[in-house]
């Protein structure tokens, strides 16, 4: 069945096929953009200071051509795509570029982008410690602070308490927003695809936080009330890994027969699912980014300095979220993605995969290189998968 | 640099001309896989550790406890022939095979430990194996790998885990006033929570005197390791970087006795100086070129190198990471975690503070300029790897700016430290035959720009 597409929708479609559309014009009418990567940098710090966050992707069906002349193939190639994009001069509607610390590869874009990305005023690098000790809480606080002196330079005013509690409620909403969005999938059928929810995410991470709530609750209301549902599949898919930024997986999944619906990864509810504590200021910041977003490029224990490990326990201290979703999205099997040469989520998938089947959730692990053409091989994988399930 | 009389035929049974200082030092490693085996087997605590920089190995060995590095015991694997099993293992255990070569053969030994042979050290196991952990020590420095694959194993041992932490920025964030201090307080209260578990885990108390007395013998074998390494600039180089790699463990990770391996050091010191003093060069032939290494060698084909050799090229210096630099002043402090915090942060940050003194972003670029001038080197040897990012990923910013600001030519070749079949040394010899070419047109560059060398 055809979805009708309403309006909502159809914006967040617009802005997800010409990103940096809205930013242009921001950028034009005299506001500085701010691009990040990863989930790291914190947008609040971007946002109280009048600054429109913008966060980079790469592109998968562009090819892959000027950054191979200063990366070798075997960095992740959604980094190798950002650097080329930029390198192309696709980014060019930035003031400024943040990065973090989210994995050691993705530590050096900063190097790169200052070597090989001209004209971008403003560059940091925020480093994220590697585990949840309560040290590193108070460091990455620290490194926090740093980010937030040297954007206040290139904004030239001073962050203040109230600007930042102001910017945390909004993107609170936002988060909360985006889960009363995913709310809407728990339905058999879902009321809408992994599809059309994606192209919202990118949506949002495209738009001033203001104008991002206000689509979100339009789409909202418009899928609340759509009677052109999608049709009912013979599976309810989780999807889970790193950066995924692309429909094509999404549709390649629902048209094998499944729908998906939910995911974990840090285009969908790694982003938003954990909203920043009061008192809204940087240790609450540092607790939310370090210890609250659930990635595996964090080293976390179920219990702080265990001298006796067990297995089981420590896979149910990392992963108890996704049992969560599993039993509240009504799932029934699992599609665990990654692109190549990541190794923090690499290393991830046989212990992931082995706590799945403890939850009697059957999964399969594609792999990608960050690429539409890449997906085509996986398809009919991924269609036996959905078969079994049946 | 010209070349002189064909080699006579004693000459030409060695190619490389080996430090006699530096085969104790390489013994020393073999000494703690059977200290580790022993102790296992009287039921005494083991560590599987990843190399940490300093900050973890002190520790451990101040408590009296017995470690092997499996990064170390990977190129054991590599070097004897035998990792092949073991990677297979690890893919049929669902780990991707695109990872770290050095985290899938370890995966693999360990799968093939406690899932096939119920906990006993697999019999095909150069120098006896690795004994079962009952610590393992991951770490935050250089890489995700090395802390990711630790996570993993707990999918075969109960073996309780830590993570050390290391501070890591590039260069400029990396000049905030005071952010030395900061970057010290969170290391050293990491140190401290680190020593505290260990009590916990082995129910006694840190020996602070021995923790002392250990980083005291670490200043002093860094002091000497780094003298033999400003000395390797001297013309020809006297020592070639085979010999580095086969000594370096006793300075990298602390293999062995420390106080025996200082003593040993001492010893290469001596012999470097001497070679120094007497114009001896570290091949057997004429040195004709002084070429670098970056980064991890292929443990598989070392003997590669003697080919290289005979052709005159000399390999005066290679892999940064394997380097400890001059060890920073810790008489500031009588705390002994913040003496090991200072000298494990010195590893990363004072490459950082000259690339910035160089106005270079990239600290990993700027450390081979510098090397690049002292060493008066002709060629850079770049050897990208299939499975290692970390080791690779900077590779091309070293080719493009050697090139663009020393006029100094990279020969770019492909590999592994642990999969053979992507080198091709047949293919490479062919293509450093013709690189000799290049590297002698930018010899007459560098000269007419007035380079110095
Ligand atoms: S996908 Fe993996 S390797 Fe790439 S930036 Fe993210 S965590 Fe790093
Ligand atoms: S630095 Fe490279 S070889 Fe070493 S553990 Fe990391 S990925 Fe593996």
């Amino acid at each position: 069945m055809a979805i009708a597409i309403n309006k909502g929708l159809s914006l967040a479609h617009d802005i997800y096929e010409d990103r940096g559309r809205r930013v242009r014009e921001l950028r034009k009418a005299g506001r500085k953009t701010i691009g990040y990567i990863c989930l790291y940098p914190p947008v609040e710090i971007i946002t109280a200071l009048g600054m429109v966050p913008f966060r980079i992707f790469g592109n998968m069906s562009e090819p892959i051509t000027l950054a191979d002349q200063v990366s070798t193939t075997v960095v992740c190639p959604f980094l190798r795509s950002i650097i080329d994009l930029g390198m192309k001069g696709k980014f060019d509607f930035l003031d400024g570029v943040v990065g973090a610390h989210t994995c050691d590869i993705g530590a050096g874009i900063i190097i790169q982008w200052r070597d090989y990305v001209k004209d971008t005023p403003f560059t940091h690098l925020i480093d994220v410690p590697h585990t949840d000790h309560p040290p590193a809480v108070e460091y990455f606080a620290g490194q926090l602070n740093s980010f937030k002196r040297h954007l206040e330079e290139h904004a030239g005013q001073k962050l203040t308490d109230d600007k930042l509690k102001k910017a945390v409620e909004l993107h609170n909403t936002q988060r909360r927003l985006v889960r009363q969005l995913y709310d809407l999938r728990k339905p058999d059928p879902p009321l809408l695809t992994s599809a059309e929810n994606l192209e919202v995410m990118v949506a949002l991470f495209s738009l001033p936080v203001e104008e991002g709530n206000d689509l979100l609750e339009d789409v909202i209301k418009q899928v609340s009330e759509r009677s052109d549902r999608p049709g009912r599949k013979k599976a309810r898919l989780l999807v889970w890994g790193p950066v995924f930024d692309n429909t094509s997986l999404f549709k390649l999944i629902e048209s094998a027969g499944a729908s998906v619906v939910v995911d974990d990864t840090c285009v969908g509810t790694r982003a938003f699912w954990a909203d920043v504590k009061a008192p809204y200021d940087l240790q609450a910041l540092a607790q939310r980014y370090l210890v609250d977003i659930k990635c595996p490029r964090t080293y976390r224990q179920a219990e702080p300095a265990e001298t006796r490990r067990d297995y089981d326990k420590d896979l149910d201290s990392r992963f108890n979220y996704i049992r969560k979703a599993v039993v509240d999205w009504n799932v029934n099997g699992a599609v665990l993605q990654s692109v190549k040469y990541c190794d923090t989520h690499g290393y991830e998938v046989p212990n992931l995969r082995h706590y799945l089947d403890t939850l009697g959730i059957p999964s399969i692990y594609i792999e990608h290189d960050y690429s539409e053409r890449s997906l085509a091989p996986i398809k009919t994988r991924v269609e036996a998968f959905v078969e079994t399930l049946g | 640099m010209s070349e002189t009389a064909a080699p006579t035929k004693t000459e030409q049974k060695r190619a490389i001309n080996r430090l006699k200082s530096m085969y104790p030092l390489r013994n020393l490693v073999q000494q703690d896989y059977i200290d580790t085996l022993q102790a296992s087997s009287e039921g005494k605590p083991t560590v599987w550790s990843m190399l940490n920089y300093w900050e973890g190995d002190l520790p451990l060995k101040a408590m009296g406890l017995n470690i092997v590095y499996p990064e170390n015991y990977s190129t054991l694997l590599a070097s004897t022939g035998t990792a092949e099993p073991f990677l297979d293992a690890s893919d049929s255990d669902g780990f991707p095979t695109h990872m770290c070569g050095y985290g899938r053969s370890t995966i693999g030994y360990s799968y093939r430990m406690m899932k096939e042979l119920g906990g006993k050290i697999p019999p095909e196991a150069p120098v006896g194996g690795m004994a079962k952990p009952t610590l393992l020590l991951g770490s935050g420095i250089i890489c995700d790998a090395r802390f990711k694959w630790f996570q993993a194993l707990g999918r075969y041992f109960d073996a309780p885990q830590w993570c050390l932490e290391m501070p890591m920025m590039p260069t400029f964030e990396g000049s905030e006033p005071d952010l030395e201090e900061y970057q010290v307080k969170f290391l050293t209260r990491e140190v401290k929570a680190f020593i505290e578990f260990l009590e916990k885990l082995l129910q006694k108390k840190m020996d602070w005197a021995r923790l002392e007395e250990l980083i005291d013998l670490a200043v002093r074998i860094h002091e000497t390791t780094w003298q033999i390494s400003e000395l390797r600039q001297s013309v020809p180089g006297p020592m070639h970087s085979t010999d580095f790699w086969s000594s370096m463990p006793p300075s990298l990770f602390f293999a062995g006795d420390m106080k025996v391996a200082l003593k040993l050091y001492q010893d290469m010191l001596s012999e470097v100086q001497d070679r120094v003093n007497n114009k001896v060069a570290a091949i057997n032939y004429p040195e004709k070129y002084r070429i670098v290494f970056a980064e991890l060698p292929p443990w598989h084909s070392l003997k590669f190198f003697d080919s290289l050799a005979e052709k005159g090229w000399n390999f005066v210096y290679e892999s940064y990471g394997y380097h400890a630099p001059k060890p920073p002043d810790l008489n500031k402090t009588s705390d002994p975690c913040e003496k090991l915090a200072r000298l494990a942060r010195n590893f990363i940050f004072n490459i950082h503070e000259h690339a910035r003194a160089d106005n270079i972003s990239n600290p990993l670029v700027e450390q081979y300029l510098r090397i690049a001038r002292g060493f008066k080197v002709d060629g850079f040897f770049l050897h990208p790897l299939i499975s290692c990012r970390a080791a690779s990923a900077g590779l091309r910013s070293v080719q493009e700016f050697m090139l663009r600001k020393l006029d100094v030519p990279t020969l770019w070749v492909e590999g592994d430290i642990i999969d053979k079949r992507v080198f091709n040394p047949q293919e490479t010899l062919a293509r450093a035959e013709a690189f000799e070419q290049t590297m002698d047109h930018y010899r007459k560059v560098r000269q007419s720009k007035g380079l110095g060398w």
